[in-house]
C-alpha cells in the first residue's frame, strides 16, 4: 500500500503531504527534507526510486529482516518523479508495483493539469484543497481507488469549482510558473502507461 | 478587523521572503484568534490557513477541538476544510476524536454523495479500534450505495477498519466478496477491491483460494492493466498454496509478456512468474525451462547497458528475488549485474550490491572489491578537493596504467561525481568487510592485498556522527562507528592469521603515525578505528618496527581521546609498549638508558596524570595503576647505578621483569562469538553471595578515611625537577636517530596510498615483491620477527636516517611519479623492501578459526552476518536475524501493520473454524459493552458499600491513621494507583489481622489485586460474590482494557 505521497519544489518547499499513517510534524518535515535530500542529489538519467532515506531506513532494519511477511507492511519504495519545478514522492510499501507507482505519479499530473488547465505550480500553491481532492479520489487509506482520468477529474468536479489560478499572479510571478504541462509530453515515458 | 484569506496568507508569505519566520508567527497569532469566532466563515478560514501551515511544519494539535466545530457545519465547503484539517493534523493522542463519533455516523449517514465521501475519506486516517467498532454498523450499508465511487471508497476505507479492528473484516467480507463476484459491478468498484484482496492476500492466501476462478476471469478479460498488476501479485502468493494454478496461469502470463505494450505489466508477469514459484521444478518440465529462459532473457535486456534505468533497478530487484530460489540463473548474469556497481546511480548500486554480496568467491573478490574502492576512493577525492581545493590531476596520470580505455571513461565520470551520501559509504565499507570475512576470509587468497584494502578504507570512512544526533529518534539502530568495524578487522587478521601478523602490524602502527602526525593537537581523535589498532600495538609490540614511535605517538593522541572506552584500550597499550621499549634485560644499564627510561616515563606519567580522576571507571583504574607502576619503577632507576666500564650493573628488575611480564603470558586467540556463555558456572560459585558481607560499612569506611598522600611530595618533585635535571645534549640527537627513518617511510607509504587505489597499490607491492626476490640487493628478512633486531637495518637506519630526513620529500614523490621501468629501487623504497617481511602472494595462509566451547548451541559464526537495511538476501544470516528482529517489535515509521489480520479467520468455513459461530462477532462486542457496562454500575456501588462498612469499622477501631488513609483513598477514588493499594495493604498488615466480618473481604481484596495485576484476568473461582465484584472493581481501575474482559466475566 501506499504510505506517503508528498509534493515539494526544488527548494524542498512543501505543496502537499499526505501519509496514511498519523505521524508527528516534526517527523513529517524531518523525513520530506530527508527525501530531499535524497532527491535534489540525484544524478541526471538516474532511475525513478531512491534510497530508503536514514530515517526509514534506521526504522525498519530490524523489520526488513524479520521475515518475507512482515516485510509487505513495512515502506520499501521511495518513487518519485520531477515535473518542471516540483518533485512528486510516493513511498509504499513492496505490494505496490514500482512502475505502477510512476504512472500513478503521472495520472495525478495529468488529472491536475486536465482541472487546472495547462497547470503550473503557482495553481497548487494557491490551491492546495484540490491537490488534496485529487489525490483523494484516487488514493483512500494507502490504497488505489482510481486510476481512470475522466472518473477522477469528474469526481473532483463534482466537490465543486476548481478555482482558476488568481489573475495577478499570473504565470511570471515569482518565475515559478513554467507549466508542468512542459513535463507532460509524455513521449518520454518508455513503457506505454499501464492505463 | 480584516482577516486574511488562505490567499493573502500564502501572498504573504511568497512577499516576506527571507523573514518568512516572523510573518508565520503573526499569522499563526491571528489565526488563533480567528479560530474563536463565532462567525463559521471565518473559523474556517483561519483552520484552512492552519492546515497550510502544518503542511510547512507548524503544529497545529492545539486547534483540534476547533477541528471538530468546523467537522460539524452545515456547508459543504467548511465541512470539507473541517475533515482536511482532522486528515492532516490528528495524531494518534488527539483525544477529541471521542466526541467526533456522532458526527462521523451522521455524515457517513448523509444523502449527498459528497458529504459521505469525507468521513470514508478521512476514516482511514484518524481511526481507532473503538472507532471502528461503533462506525462499522453504519459502513456497512454503504457497500450498496448506488454511486461507485462511494462503494469503492467504503470498501478501502472497511479494510483500514478492520487493520485496527479485525472483526471489521468478518464483518464486511461477504459483502465485498459479493462486490467482487458480480460481473455487472463497476470495473472500478471491482478494481479497488482487487487492490484490497492483494493487500489482505499475502498475510492470509488460504482465505483467498476460493476466490481463484473470478480472479482468473478478471485477469484474462479484465482489460485493466492496473488490476492485471495486482491480480499477478495476488496470484503470485496463491500458487505456492495451489500448485494447479500454475498450469493455469502461465499460458495467459507467458502471453501477456509476449503482447503487452505497459512495460510495468510486462514486468509484474516476470516478476509475479518469479515469486510464484512457477520457475523452475515440477512436471512438464519443457514449458517451465522456457519460461525460465524468456523470463531471464527479458530481465537481462533490461539491466544491460543500455536499458533505461527505472527498468535497471526493477529488474535487479526481481533478481533479488530469484536469487534466493534459482540462484545459478542469477549466477549466469554476472557480468552485466556487475557493470551496475558502477551504476552513476546510487539506488541501482545499492540493489546491485545485495546481489553480489551473495555471488563473492575468491575468484571475483578482487575485481568486486577493487570497483567499490574505487567509487570510495573518487567519492573522498572529490570531497578532498572540494575542501582543499586541491585538483584531481594526480588521478587522471594515474589511471593511465589502467588498461583499458573503458574502465579509465568510467573512472573519470566516478571522479567527476558528487561526493557519495555517508551512510552509502558506510553500507559499502560494512559490505566490503562482509564480503572478505565470509566463512571466515575463505575468499581472501592475497591477505597483503586485505591488509591494504583495510588500510585504505580506515582512510575513506567518514567520521562517525555524533551519537546523540542519530539516537534520538532511532534508538534501534545506532549505527555503529564503521571505522571501528575496519579497525577490528585489522585486529582480526592480526590476531588469526599468524602468517601476515607482521604486516598487519605495520599496517596498525601507520595507522597511529598517521593519526599522531597529521591531526592538529587541539582536534580530538574520534576514529572508533583506534580502540584494536592500539591493541594491536601493545599486543604484538615486539613486531614493531619502531615501537619507540608507536608509544610516542600514542603518547600524543591519547590526552585528545573523547571516547573513554577508545581510551581504556589506549591506556593498556601504552604500558604495554612502554614494556617492551624499555624492558629489554639483554642491554647494559647505561646512564644513557637510564635517562631515556627515566624521560619515558615521567612522559607516560605525565600524560596519564589527568586521568587518575577521570568519572569513566576502567579509564580511572588503569590510569591509577599504572602510574603508581611507573612510579615505583621511576624510583627504582633512578636509585640503580648505571654501569660503567668497570662495573656492570643490571636494569632494575621491576623494569626488566616485572612489568614485562604482566603481559606476557598464553597468545590470545580469538573465540567465537557467544563461547563466552557457554563457559559452565563451577559449582562452587553462588552468584548471588556478596563478595563481601560487610560491602556498605567498608565503603562508609573508605569515606571517612582519609588517604594519605605521604610520597606524593616527593614524586611530585621528582617529576617537576625532571626537565631541568635531564636535559643532556645527547638527548635529542638519540631522538632524532630513532624517529628519522619512520618517518620517512611513513610519508612514503601515506602518499602513495593518497595517490593510489589500493588495488594498485597491491599489485605494485606484489611485483615490487617478485621483483625484488632475485634482486641481489635484496637482503631478506630471515628473522622475520621485526625490523629493529636486524643488523642490517640497524646499519642501514643510522646510515640513511639524516639524510633522508632532510630531502626526504622530493625523493619520494620522483619514487611515486615514475613506476620505475628499470626495475631499480630508490634508497627509499629499497630499504621499505627491506622492513617488509618476506611473505610470498598468493601463499596458501592459515586461517585460525574461531575458538567455541564444546556443544555450544549459542554460539554464531561472527562474520556471516551484516546488517544492512537494503540486504534482502535471505541467507542463513537473515534466518538468524530473524529471532532478534521479532523480538524487537517495533515498527517502521509509515508503517501500517496488518499482523492482527493473520489471526483472522475469513470467509464462511473460516467463521465455522473460529469457532465463534452464531451471531457475528461485532454484535456479540456490543452486547459484551453492554453488560461490561452495567457490571461496572454494579461494582461501583458494591464498591461504595463496602467503603462505607469500613469507615464503620475504623471509627469503632478508633485508628487515627486509618482514618486518613481512608478519607484519602476516598477522595481519590478514581485514580487509586495500584502501588497505592499496596502501601495500604503495607500499613494494614503492620496493624495486624483485624477482626469483623466486614474487614475481612477487604484484605482479601488487597491482595487480590495484586496477584490480579500480575496475572491478568483469572477466574473468580468459588470466591464469595463481593469479593469477585471487588477485585474487578480494582483492575478495572488499573486497566480499563483488562478490566472489560475481567468484568464480562465477573458476571
Amino acid at each position: 500500500m501506499i504510505n506517503a505521497f508528498l509534493v515539494f519544489n526544488g527548494q524542498g518547499q512543501p505543496r502537499l503531504t499526505k501519509f496514511y499513517t498519523q505521524l508527528d510534524t516534526s517527523i513529517q518535515q524531518r523525513l520530506i527534507s530527508e527525501i530531499f535530500t535524497l532527491v535534489s542529489n540525484r544524478a541526471p538519467g538516474s532511475c525513478n526510486f531512491l534510497p530508503l532515506p536514514p530515517l526509514l531506513a534506521a526504522s525498519s532494519t530490524s523489520n526488513t529482516s524479520s521475515s518475507a511477511q512482515d516485510q509487505n507492511d513495512v515502506p520499501s519504495f521511495v518513487t518519485y518523479r520531477n515535473y518542471a519545478t516540483l518533485y512528486f514522492i510516493i513511498i509504499s510499501t513492496s505490494t505496490e508495483s514500482p512502475l505502477a507507482l510512476i504512472d500513478l505519479i503521472q495520472v495525478y499530473v495529468e488529472a491536475l493539469d486536465r482541472l487546472f488547465e495547462n497547470v503550473c505550480e503557482l495553481d497548487l500553491i494557491f490551491n492546495y484543497e484540490t491537490l488534496h481532492a485529487t489525490l483523494g479520489e484516487m488514493v483512500v487509506g494507502g490504497v488505489v481507488i482510481e486510476t481512470n482520468m475522466e472518473r477522477i477529474v469528474a469526481g473532483v468536479k463534482a466537490q465543486g469549482t476548481v478555482a482558476k489560478r488568481p489573475v495577478n499572479e499570473g504565470r511570471g510571478g515569482g518565475g515559478l510558473g513554467a507549466g508542468l504541462g512542459a513535463g507532460l509530453g509524455m513521449g518520454g515515458m518508455v513503457w506505454p502507461g499501464t492505463r | 478587523m480584516f482577516e486574511k484569506s488562505l490567499y493573502d496568507l500564502i501572498r504573504g508569505l511568497r512577499n516576506h521572503k527571507g523573514n518568512e519566520k516572523e510573518y508565520i508567527q503573526t499569522s499563526l497569532k491571528e489565526c488563533r484568534s480567528e479560530i474563536r469566532s463565532q462567525d463559521m466563515d471565518v473559523k474556517a478560514t483561519a483552520l484552512l490557513k492552519l492546515v497550510y501551515l502544518e503542511m510547512l511544519g507548524h503544529d497545529m494539535s492545539w486547534a483540534s477541538f476547533h477541528v471538530l466545530e468546523v467537522m460539524s457545519s452545515q456547508k459543504y465547503h467548511q465541512k470539507r476544510v473541517g475533515y482536511l484539517a482532522a486528515v492532516q493534523s490528528f495524531r494518534p493522542d488527539t483525544d477529541v476524536l471521542m466526541m467526533a463519533t456522532n458526527l462521523l455516523k451522521k455524515d457517513v449517514a448523509a444523502s449527498l454523495p459528497i458529504i459521505i465521501s469525507l468521513p470514508i475519506g478521512a476514516l482511514p486516517h484518524i481511526v481507532t479500534p473503538s472507532l471502528a467498532m461503533s462506525l462499522l454498523g453504519d459502513l456497512l450499508p454503504r457497500l450498496g450505495h448506488s454511486h461507485a465511487a462511494i462503494r469503492k471508497k467504503t470498501v478501502v476505507t472497511l479494510y483500514r477498519l478492520a487493520l485496527v479492528y479485525p472483526e471489521a473484516l468478518r464483518a464486511s467480507w461477504p459483502k465485498i466478496k459479493e462486490r467482487l463476484m458480480d460481473p455487472e459491478e463497476d470495473s472500478s468498484v471491482t478494481a479497488a477491491i482487487v487492490n484490497v484482496v492483494c493487500e489482505l492476500g499475502w498475510r492470509r492466501p488460504h482465505d483467498f483460494l476460493p476466490l481463484a476462478p473470478r480472479l482468473f476471469e478478471l485477469l484474462v478479460d479484465g482489460g485493466n492493466n492496473w488490476m492485471a498488476i495486482k491480480l499477478i501479485k495476488l496470484f503470485a502468493t496463491l500458487t505456492p498454496l495451489e500448485p494447479r494454478l500454475v498450469r493455469k496461469l502461465l499460458p495467459p502470463l507467458t502471453n501477456l509478456i509476449r503482447t503487452t505494450p505497459a512495460m510495468s505489466l510486462l514486468y509484474e508477469c516476470i516478476n509475479g512468474i518469479i515469486q510464484g514459484g512457477i520457475l523452475g521444478d515440477g512436471e512438464d518440465f519443457s514449458a517451465r525451462e522456457e519460461v525460465a529462459s524468456l523470463c531471464v532473457t527479458k530481465l537481462r535486456g533490461m539491466v544491460s547497458a543500455s536499458s533505461d534505468p527505472n527498468l535497471k533497478y526493477v529488474a535487479l530487484l526481481a533478481f533479488n528475488r530469484i536469487v534466493v530460489t534459482h540462484p545459478f540463473l542469477v549466477a549466469q548474469q554476472e557480468d552485466v549485474i556487475l557493470e551496475c556497481i558502477d551504476s552513476e546511480d546510487i539506488t541501482i548500486r545499492i540493489k546491485a550490491l545485495d546481489l553480489v554480496q551473495g555471488m563473492v568467491s575468491s575468484d571475483n573478490l578482487v575485481t568486486i572489491v577493487s570497483r567499490l574502492m574505487r567509487q570510495l576512493k573518487a567519492s573522498s577525492t572529490t570531497l578532498n578537493q572540494q575542501q582543499n581545493g586541491l585538483e584531481g590531476q594526480g588521478l587522471e596520470t594515474d589511471s593511465s596504467d589502467e588498461g583499458s580505455a573503458d574502465s579509465k571513461r568510467r573512472r573519470k565520470a566516478l571522479d567527476r561525481a558528487p561526493p557519495l551520501p555517508d551512510n552509502y559509504t558506510v553500507d559499502v565499507i560494512g559490505r566490503i568487510l562482509m564480503m572478505c570475512t565470509q566463512n571466515n576470509y575463505a575468499n581472501i587468497v592475497d591477505f597483503d592485498w586485505y591488509i591494504d584494502v583495510i588500510s585504505q578504507l580506515l582512510r575513506v570512512a567518514p567520521a562517525p556522527r555524533a551519537k546523540d544526533l542519530d539516537g534520538g529518534l532511532s534508538p534501534l539502530k545506532v549505527p555503529g562507528d564503521i571505522s571501528e568495524k575496519i579497525g577490528n578487522e585489522l585486529r582480526n587478521v592480526a590476531v588469526k592469521v599468524k602468517a601476515i601478523r607482521a604486516v598487519s602490524v605495520r599496517a596498525a602502527e601507520l595507522v597511529v603515525s598517521r593519526m599522531g602526525s597529521e591531526i592538529s593537537l587541539s582536534q580530538p581523535v574520534v576514529s572508533g578505528a583506534l580502540k584494536p589498532i592500539a591493541w594491536v600495538l601493545g599486543e604484538y609490540a615486539s613486531q614493531l618496527l619502531s615501537p619507540d614511535d608507536s608509544l610516542r605517538y600514542l603518547l600524543d593522541i591519547v590526552p585528545r581521546i573523547g571516547d573513554p572506552e577508545v581510551l581504556a584500550t589506549c591506556l593498556q597499550a601504552v604500558l604495554k609498549l612502554f614494556a617492551h621499549v624499555s624492558g629489554d634485560d639483554q642491554a647494559l644499564w647505561t646512564s644513557e638508558r637510564k635517562s631515556t627510561v627515566s624521560l619515558l616515563m615521567a612522559r607516560i606519567i605525565h600524560v596519564l596524570e589527568p586521568f587518575s580522576s577521570h568519572p569513566y571507571l576502567e579509564v580511572q583504574e588503569r590510569a591509577v595503576e599504572f602510574i603508581e607502576l611507573l612510579k615505583l619503577t621511576a624510583e627504582a632507576a633512578a636509585g640503580q647505578a648505571t654501569s660503567t666500564d668497570e662495573v656492570q650493573q643490571d636494569p632494575p628488575l621491576l623494569l626488566t621483569q616485572a612489568i614485562p611480564s604482566l603481559f606476557a603470558g598464553w597468545e590470545l586467540n580469538s573465540v567465537a562469538a557467544g563461547t563466552q556463555q557457554n563457559v559452565p558456572v563451577p559449582d562452587d560459585l553462588d552468584l548471588d553471595e556478596p563478595i563481601h558481607p560487610n560491602l556498605n560499612s567498608l565503603l562508609a569506611q573508605a569515606d571517612s578515611l582519609m588517604l594519605p598522600v605521604q610520597g606524593d611530595d616527593e614524586f611530585e618533585a621528582y617529576y617537576n625537577e625532571k626537565p631541568p635535571a635531564t636535559s643532556m645534549s645527547s638527548e635529542p640527537a638519540i631522538k632524532r636517530l630513532v624517529d628519522a627513518p619512520e618517518e620517512v617511510s611513513s610519508s612514503y607509504q601515506q602518499s602513495e596510498e593518497s595517490y593510489l587505489d589500493s588495488d594498485i597499490i597491491a599489485r605494485r607491492k606484489a611485483e615490487r615483491m617478485e621483483r625484488y626476490r632475485d634482486d641481489p640487493f635484496y637482503i631478506p628478512d630471515s628473522t622475520a620477527s621485526g625490523g629493529r633486531s636486524t643488523p642490517i637495518h640497524n646499519i642501514l637506519q643510522k646510515e640513511n636516517g639524516p639524510d633522508l630526513d632532510i630531502d626526504s620529500i622530493p625523493i619520494m614523490q620522483l619514487d611515486l611519479d615514475k613506476p620505475n621501468p628499470q626495475g631499480r629501487a630508490s634508497p627509499a623504497q629499497h630499504q621499505q623492501q627491506q622492513l617488509r617481511p618476506k611473505s610470498k602472494p598468493n601463499q596458501r595462509i592459515v586461517v585460525a578459526a574461531d575458538e567455541t566451547l564444546g556443544g555450544s548451541g549459542l554460539s554464531t559464526p561472527r562474520t556471516t552476518t551484516y546488517d544492512s537495511e537494503h540486504s534482502s538476501e535471505p541467507s542463513l544470516a537473515a534466518k538468524s536475524r530473524t529471532a532478534v528482529a521479532k523480538k524487537l517489535k517495533q515498527h517502521s515509521l509509515l508503517q501500517i501493520t496488518s499482523s492482527h489480520l493473520s489471526d483472522l479467520a475469513l470467509g464462511e468455513e473460516g467463521a465455522g473454524q473460529s469457532g465463534g459461530g452464531g451471531p457475528l462477532a461485532h454484535e456479540r462486542q456490543q452486547r459484551e459493552e453492554a453488560e461490561m457496562a452495567q457490571a461496572l454500575k454494579e461494582v461501583q456501588r458494591l464498591r461504595l458499600e463496602m467503603q462505607r462498612a469500613n469507615e464503620r469499622i475504623q471509627i469503632a477501631q478508633g485508628v487515627p491513621v486509618e482514618g486518613v488513609v481512608v478519607r484519602k483513598k476516598k477522595t481519590t477514588k478514581k485514580v487509586v494507583k495500584a502501588d497505592e493499594g499496596q502501601r495500604e495493604e503495607g500499613i494494614r498488615g503492620g496493624e495486624g489481622l483485624p477482626e469483623g466480618e466486614g474487614v475481612k473481604p477487604k484484605t482479601k481484596k488487597k491482595k487480590k489485586v495484586r496477584v490480579e495485576g500480575q496475572e491478568g484476568a483469572g477466574g473468580g473461582n468459588g470466591e464469595p460474590v463481593v469479593k469477585a465484584k471487588k477485585k474487578v472493581k480494582k483492575v478495572v481501575q488499573l486497566n480499563e482494557g483488562e478490566g472489560a474482559a475481567a468484568a464480562a466475566e465477573g458476571q
